[in-house]
């Protein structure tokens, strides 16, 4: 798939960490596994680009210690039922099959049983990880219309692999998770976005999509040359502007009626489905879902409730 | 040292020439004056190559000198190109030149290493990069060089106007030249050139208008880059323009439209210039003017 080097390494201090999120937006209160860095799957819009010194992945090789960091958080947060995600640096599934790095995760989280593990990726193949699955784990896909994935996600799986994989996963008794990020602004767009959520609804169950996020594209300046320099059409038909964090999105008045669309589109299928938005701004969760959403606090208790709903109140 | 007849000297061949521009008129000036002070360096060939002293031999062509003093070396092409930079590197070089300096030596056949290990006491980063768009530099026409030099481009700029086809760059040249431009606006220029020139495939004339300021011309870009932005821009000025805001009283939006607030800045002296400033801003809320504005800002209009 990629000749890109990949090392295990002893990452020293701490790999389980609070996801950043930024400046003036709301975050879901995730938290991130930064068990690997780097990606081969090389995304033309990927903002690892801009961050990763080179190309090479690196695999973080201490199982022992990153168990006791997830006891110690977990442990110590009776209020929340944390999220923990290994997609932050890289993609969740691209190199498990061979370098076999979620597995021990896995297992930790369904024996655990109080904290939820994501596994998010546009690698359509976990067929390795199925004996070992448990309601503990979530898999998720990000989503985009095929043509946009034939231009700027090359080396990714194709869309309808993704949502069979995501069926699959439902079928051996997973939840599994939806993100619409990024969300591409080009010529025909919105007829794309209708078909894809249409395929949605076709093949994959609503009743266990435990969640679906929706984050426009964004991206912080140094990859704006990038695209310049590369000519992503693609990524640059919309009109950008800088938000308050510096970096560029969408301007507002666009984003919120790409969220409108897609949220009604989404609730037609299911209306209990459970829709968030990736870092966005208060103002634009009240315009787009008539959400009064304050702070980053009144998300993750949001998803405690989701949690609790789907759940039953095991976790 | 020696006097050279310059009709034994082959002008035409240029490959040690680096100096840009090639005219200086200090120096004609000085040569006009007391002559030659410095030999040129001529490369035992005949006729003789100029190996250093381009810009010597052009004035003395120009106040039509027979003669010019004149140092013969015979030593290979590398070691001739090596001569010819360090007898300019004190001087130092500017973009164009060290353009110039890393072709001749790319063309030379000098090693990535050699040609890196120059690039740092030209003080730049010795990356196959701006290895790369040296090179491009040197590869462009004479106008499109000129302009670099002129305006004294950054690499970054460089690159980017390098990104444009021939015919496209020579009219942003045609639309650049007459005007003031600082670096950011240069940059920010180029960058929504290059925008248009995404989304569209290719910069017709229109694209690239001929306006009297870098402001206006900014300005016109952003309308086609920004739509929508300018859009709303446009809207806010006619709402401020209907409010008639009185001395002392501002109100302040974010430029993208990004925040939901809106800032309203009072300036008073005293007492009654609070209460004339609040029975003026409650004016402008009842006549709708602050509602249209946070239409605006909480994005429910296009």
């Amino acid at each position: 798939m990629s000749s890109q080097k990949v090392e295990f390494v002893e990452t020293p201090g701490s790999i389980v960490r609070k996801c950043p999120g930024t400046k003036h937006h709301i975050c879901c209160g995730y938290q991130t596994i930064d068990l690997v860095e780097g990606c081969v799957l090389s995304c033309s819009y990927c903002i690892l680009k801009a961050y990763l010194r080179d190309d090479t992945i690196r695999i973080s090789h201490r199982p022992e210690s990153i168990i006791e960091e997830l006891n110690g958080m977990i442990d110590g947060s009776p209020r929340h039922v944390l999220r923990f995600g290994t997609g932050e640096l890289s993609d969740s599934l691209a190199i498990d099959r061979r370098h076999n790095v979620n597995r021990f995760l896995v297992e930790y989280f369904g024996a655990k049983r109080k904290a939820i593990l994501e596994l998010k990726s546009k690698w359509a193949d976990f067929r390795h990880l199925l004996p070992h699955l448990n309601p503990y784990t979530v898999i998720s896909f990000s989503v985009s219309p095929q043509r946009f994935i034939d231009a700027e996600e090359t080396r990714t799986s194709p869309v309808h692999k993704r949502l069979k994989a995501a069926r699959l996963a439902q079928d051996h008794g997973c939840f599994v998770g939806l993100h619409f990020d990024p969300i591409v602004i080009y010529d025909g767009f919105e007829r794309d976005y209708r078909y894809l959520i249409g395929d949605i609804g076709r093949i994959l169950d609503p009743s266990r999509i435990l969640w679906i996020s929706l984050g426009t594209l964004r991206f912080p300046p140094a990859l704006y040359g990038l695209l310049l320099m590369r000519k992503r059409r693609y990524l640059l038909s919309g009109e950008f502007i800088r938000g308050e964090d510096g970096k560029y999105r969408y301007i507002k008045t666009e984003r919120i009626r790409i969220y409108r669309m897609l949220y009604r589109l989404l609730k037609d299928i299911d209306s209990s489905l459970f829709i968030y938005l990736c870092m966005e701004r208060a103002g634009v969760w009240k315009e787009a879902l008539d959400i009064d959403m304050k702070d980053t606090e009144g998300l993750t208790g949001l998803f405690d409730e989701r949690i609790k709903n789907v759940y039953g109140g095991t976790l | 040292m020696t006097d050279v007849p310059l009709s034994r000297i082959d002008l035409k061949d240029r490959r040690f020439c680096l100096s840009y521009p090639p005219g200086d008129e200090n120096l004609l000036w000085s040569i006009a004056s007391v002559g030659i002070v410095q030999p040129i360096v001529l490369l035992d060939r005949a006729p003789y190559i100029a190996v250093a002293g381009w810009r010597r031999l052009r004035c003395a062509r120009e106040l039509r000198l027979r003669k010019v003093p004149a140092l013969i070396v015979d030593i290979d092409e590398k070691t001739a190109l090596m001569r010819a930079i360090h007898d300019n590197l004190a001087r130092g070089f500017n973009i164009v030149e060290k353009a110039a300096v890393v072709d001749a030596m790319d063309r030379s056949g000098f090693s990535r290493d050699e040609i890196f290990e120059l690039m740092k006491h030209l003080g730049l980063n010795p990356h196959e990069k701006v290895l790369s768009i040296l090179l491009g530099i040197a590869s462009l026409d004479a106008p499109s060089r000129d302009f670099i030099f002129r305006k004294n481009l950054s690499l970054r700029n460089a690159e980017s106007l390098l990104r444009f086809e021939e015919k496209e760059r020579r009219r942003i040249l045609t639309a650049l030249t007459g005007l003031h431009l600082t670096e950011s606006t240069l940059r920010e220029i180029l960058d929504m050139l290059q925008l248009v020139r995404i989304r569209k495939g290719a910069l017709a004339g229109r694209d690239i208008p001929v306006m009297e300021s870098s402001d206006m011309l900014r300005s016109r870009l952003k309308q086609k880059t920004h739509p929508i932005l300018s859009s709303f821009a446009k809207k806010l000025k006619a709402i401020r323009s209907a409010m008639a805001l009185p001395p002392g009283v501002d109100i302040r939006v974010d430029p993208f439209f990004e925040k939901e607030y809106i800032d309203i800045i009072l300036k008073i002296v005293n007492e009654d210039d609070v209460d004339a400033a609040l029975g003026r801003i409650s004016e402008l809320v009842a006549e709708g003017h602050v509602r249209r504005i946070l239409e605006l800002t909480k994005g429910r209009i296009r």
